[in-house]
């Protein structure tokens, strides 16, 4: 099969399997391979956590690591460290090569469940493939409860080039602003990933901006609590994990600049 | 005599050191919807000591002092918005003993 053929394959399952949707994905175009990625990532996006056949999962599997992989990744190796085990890189977190990256989640952990939208959860969720939200649902369920803000959850990261993905839920920030509580929220959500990613002996792993985008987190405040926050593990544990700071707009990147590249 | 620690109040009567909600983690959380007991006898500072959803987060809380546990707020479980209480009678959480005063004591001031 060719990707053509691989989308139409996937997106005729999609959509037989879930028949009160389809009205949903009518107006959606299906003349390239990009259109017929969006239909296929929507549907995906819409889809309960439900058990799906091994025959789609060949094809899904095969697709997307070819889709993954045709990009050019990235690697630590590539990057040069902006201080000592520290990253900092700008661009699409699912191109990343490391051992894990962080998704910004929220506490059903499911995954974005908005077809198309252009939020982190949803791009990772969406790369990784259906079994990232069957094995996320499989904590929710094991643990009888939504995950709480400021802890982390570990689960393989499927089709992406990465090996982990690490899934915390940030702070939200409401009309009324930050609060202590919130500010030491998104501390301890660096810091339990970090806790985490130690636990199974990662060499690498890159932060998103935690609880910048949806969150409404302020951008400045959160990126002073991701640096420090990592700082300080590195230098009280003595870990040698490389983390990388992965942000996606401008603004992130000229906070991250100007506070890394301070002189200590 | 009052002290504040992990967001919470703690409230020290002869050896009984009650933990309990202060307004800011109230207004922080947002209605509380639902309550799950941690179910250990004794803690150490920083366990997880009740999971709560709120209208506003999904938080778990963890006690600012170790102790063992004398009694718990059950009637939570089934009324979990007492926690948005302003009454320290509706919206303490757990009772603790055995508690090292000196660690009381450099708690915060409430």
């Amino acid at each position: 099969m060719n990707q053509h053929e691989q989308l139409d394959y996937l997106i005729d399952y999609l959509l037989n399997e879930q028949s009160d949707n389809k009205i949903f994905f009518n107006d959606y175009k299906q003349e390239t391979l990009e259109d017929k990625f969006e239909l296929f990532r929507g549907l995906c996006n819409v889809r309960a956590p439900q058990p799906i056949s091994e025959d789609f999962l060949k094809i899904h599997d095969d697709f997307l690591t070819h889709w993954n992989q045709d990009r050019t990744l990235v690697s630590l190796e590539d990057l040069p460290a902006i201080q000592d085990q520290l990253y900092l890189w700008q661009g699409d977190i699912t191109r990343l090569n490391v051992d894990a990256i962080v998704n910004a989640a929220n506490s059903r952990l499911l995954g974005c469940t908005q077809a198309n939208h252009t939020c982190i959860d949803n791009i990772i969720h969406t790369r990784a493939g259906v079994e990232l939200r069957l094995a996320c649902e499989e904590i929710i369920q094991t643990q009888g409860r939504k995950e709480p803000v400021g802890k982390a959850k570990i689960t393989k990261a499927y089709n992406l080039p990465a090996n982990y993905v690490i899934h915390t839920v940030g702070p939200y920030i409401d009309q009324r602003g930050l609060s202590p509580l919130k500010e030491h929220l998104l501390h301890s959500s660096y810091r339990s990933v970090l806790e985490l990613a130690e636990e199974h002996q990662l060499k690498s792993i890159a932060f998103c901006c935690i609880s910048t985008g949806e969150f409404n987190f302020p951008n400045q405040r959160a990126a002073e609590i991701a640096i420090k926050t990592v700082q300080d593990y590195l230098t009280e544990t003595k870990s040698t994990m490389k983390v990388m700071f992965n942000v996606f707009k401008d603004k992130d990147l000229a906070i991250y600049q100007s506070i890394l590249e301070q002189k200590e | 005599m009052k002290k504040r620690g992990n967001f919470l109040f703690v409230e020290k009567n002869n050896d009984t050191y009650t933990i309990s909600m202060t307004p800011e983690l109230q207004d922080d959380v947002g209605t509380i919807g639902f309550v799950d007991f941690i179910l250990e006898d004794h803690f150490n500072t920083g366990d997880p000591i009740l999971n709560l959803e709120a209208s506003k987060t999904v938080l778990e809380m963890s006690t600012p002092l170790a102790g063992k546990v004398v009694e718990r707020n059950e009637v939570l479980t089934t009324e979990p918005s007492l926690l948005n209480s302003a009454k320290p009678e509706e919206n303490w959480v757990i009772k603790l003993t055995d508690v090292d005063e000196s660690e009381f004591n450099n708690l915060e001031d409430a």
